[in-house]
């Protein structure tokens, strides 16, 4: 297996006119679990579309599992499971039919793919519907059974376009658990496009996010906001604000007032937090609490694509 | 020849949970083999009005293959961009000439099913009528048997592939229907510019329906051409 699953190499898409993706660069370890951020029309699903053989690039090139979507189309599809954020499910048929259908496009032998198929159905909870026409379904149930119906293949690489999307918390909660131990059980790789941003923190190795079909950021979600600088977030007693005597502040620190003792402290040094301590204890300073402050992926979001709101 | 198969599984799976297709497929076949025969029945009395007569249902009989097919071929495609399944085949490893021919292959068959149970009917209906029979509908004739077996399984694969393509280029069943019945009146447009004659003998009606035939092929390997899978996902978008 290739050691990345999906590398994008300078990846644009014209539509016209309209540059919808533009000069994309990542790469997604195979067994990791990926989340592509950004906002309705960022160019996220242009970029699904490109990784499935769907679209061709416009320039620069997309390999998938060490494979060209374009001139070997059929092997990459046949590799990964794929639930667009329409789902599209077939409501004239049942929930069992659906996923024999999706059984038989991979294919596979009759007794595995019944086996398969009511594995399947057990592990979204629809066992007990799975005569039902889909046409009765729920938002949430059509979620899951589409996501049933991604893994059926056990595919190496799932892409999933807002897998949650209309799930109520409990399923929310289930189908996060169900992805994280499917990328871990199995070393698959999972690309989610979501646009809920703190199920991205927890679910993913790394995130990207996406504006205006370009990529903004790529990384650890839990670290995405740092750039080189920490902040801290202190409570101090005895330090007055503007005026210390005796206080010589490292100049890679910048200290912010908050009120009620509470300060919060920007440092670019390397060498982190201990020099500010060791300033503030030398002019005497009660050092109480230091707690380091984390930009939440939320946060970091709202900065990088200008509080555009949905991802 | 294993994913054509499994799209024409779904395919008739899908057919069969759809009532309102049942429920026209069912008054298509009794209103193109009951009123057909009831409107003519009283010009059997000579031999050559018989013959003119059972010429004439036999035209009915293609007539139920172009209707039922134009409407049926590109619903088959509609309720797929519709419900964004077509998205979904377009995202699995199905080659786009398994996903097509089985719909060609459906609605064709539908319409050629549609054709024999009111040929069936008809049968009955002049059996309980008047005695007659195979006579009576033109099938005695091999010239007879091509035009009701050969020419209305040709009619409707060539209905069924203009209704499947046209489907993915024109949104709307009624648009897609009218665009449809067109591409099949076109058909007649050289022979009433007087560019070909019919002619009703055995050779001639034999080569007609070999080059059309071909012709069919033709046109579904362009449609093939031209509904490639990155083609067809800017059509869905638009």
């Amino acid at each position: 297996m290739a050691s990345q699953a999906v590398e994008c190499r300078g990846l644009s898409r014209r539509f016209g006119n309209r540059l919808a993706v533009s000069d994309l660069d990542f790469t997604v370890p195979s067994g990791s679990v990926f989340g592509f951020l950004g906002p309705n029309g960022a160019g996220k699903t242009t970029t699904v579309r490109m990784m499935v053989g769907m679209l061709r690039p416009s320039a620069g090139e997309v390999r998938v599992l060490g494979l060209d979507p374009i001139s070997e189309g059929d092997a990459v599809r046949s590799r990964c499971g794929v639930m667009l954020d329409n789902v599209g499910l077939y409501d004239r048929l049942s929930a069992i039919q659906n996923l024999e259908f999706a059984a038989r496009i991979a294919p596979m032998d009759p007794r595995v793919r019944r086996d398969r198929v009511e594995a399947a159905l057990h592990r979204v909870d629809l066992w007990d519907r799975r005569d039902d026409h889909v046409s009765g379904f729920s938002k949430g149930m059509r979620q899951k059974l589409g996501l049933a119906r991604a893994l059926i293949a056990d595919p190496d690489l799932l892409i999933l376009d807002e897998p949650t999307a209309g799930l109520d918390p409990a399923s929310i909660v289930m189908v996060r658990e169900l992805l994280v131990s499917l990328a871990a059980e199995s070393g698959r790789t999972i690309f989610i496009c979501t646009h809920l941003l703190a199920e991205a923190q927890k679910m993913c190795d790394q995130v990207a996010i996406i504006q205006a079909g370009r990529l903004v950021a790529v990384g650890d979600p839990n670290n995405l906001g740092q750039t080189g600088v920490n902040t801290v977030r202190m409570t101090l007693s005895g330090l007055v604000p503007e005026k210390v005597p005796g206080l010589a502040l490292p100049p890679s620190v910048e200290l912010e007032c908050l009120g009620g003792g509470e300060w919060r402290a920007a440092i670019t040094a390397p060498e982190g937090i201990e020099p500010l301590v060791a300033a503030l204890v030398h002019a005497h300073v009660g050092v109480r609490a230091v707690v380091p402050e984390q930009v939440s992926l939320e946060e970091e979001y709202l900065r990088l694509v200008g509080g555009e709101g949905n991802a | 020849m294993r994913d054509l198969g499994t799209m024409l599984w779904k395919e008739v799976t899908e057919l069969f949970g759809n009532r309102r297709f049942l429920r026209v497929f069912a008054i298509a076949v009794l209103a193109f083999g009951i009123l057909p025969t009831l409107s003519t029945a009283h010009h059997g009395a000579s031999p050559q009005a018989a013959a003119l007569v059972g010429l004439l249902r036999s035209v009915f009989v293609l007539f139920a293959v172009m209707v039922i097919v134009a409407q049926t071929a590109p619903d088959l495609v509609l309720h797929e961009r519709v419900g964004h399944t077509l998205e979904y085949l377009l995202t699995t490893r199905l080659p786009e000439w398994a996903i097509f021919g089985a719909k060609v292959l459906t609605a064709s068959a539908v319409g050629y099913v549609t054709a024999l149970l009111s040929m069936g009917v008809q049968l009955v209906v002049v059996g309980i009528l008047s005695g007659q029979g195979l006579h009576w509908l033109f099938l005695a004739t091999p010239g007879g048997r091509i035009i009701v077996l050969g020419l209305s399984a040709g009619l409707a694969l060539y209905t069924s592939v203009v209704g499947t393509f046209v489907a993915l280029r024109v949104g709307d069943q009624r648009g897609a229907y009218l665009v449809t019945m067109l591409a099949v009146g076109i058909l007649i447009v050289p022979f009433l510019l007087g560019w070909l004659h019919v002619s009703l003998t055995t050779a001639w009606l034999g080569r007609a329906a070999e080059v059309f035939g071909a012709f069919v092929l033709v046109v579904a390997f362009i449609g093939l051409r031209l509904f490639r899978r990155h083609m067809l996902v800017l059509y869905l978008q638009e």
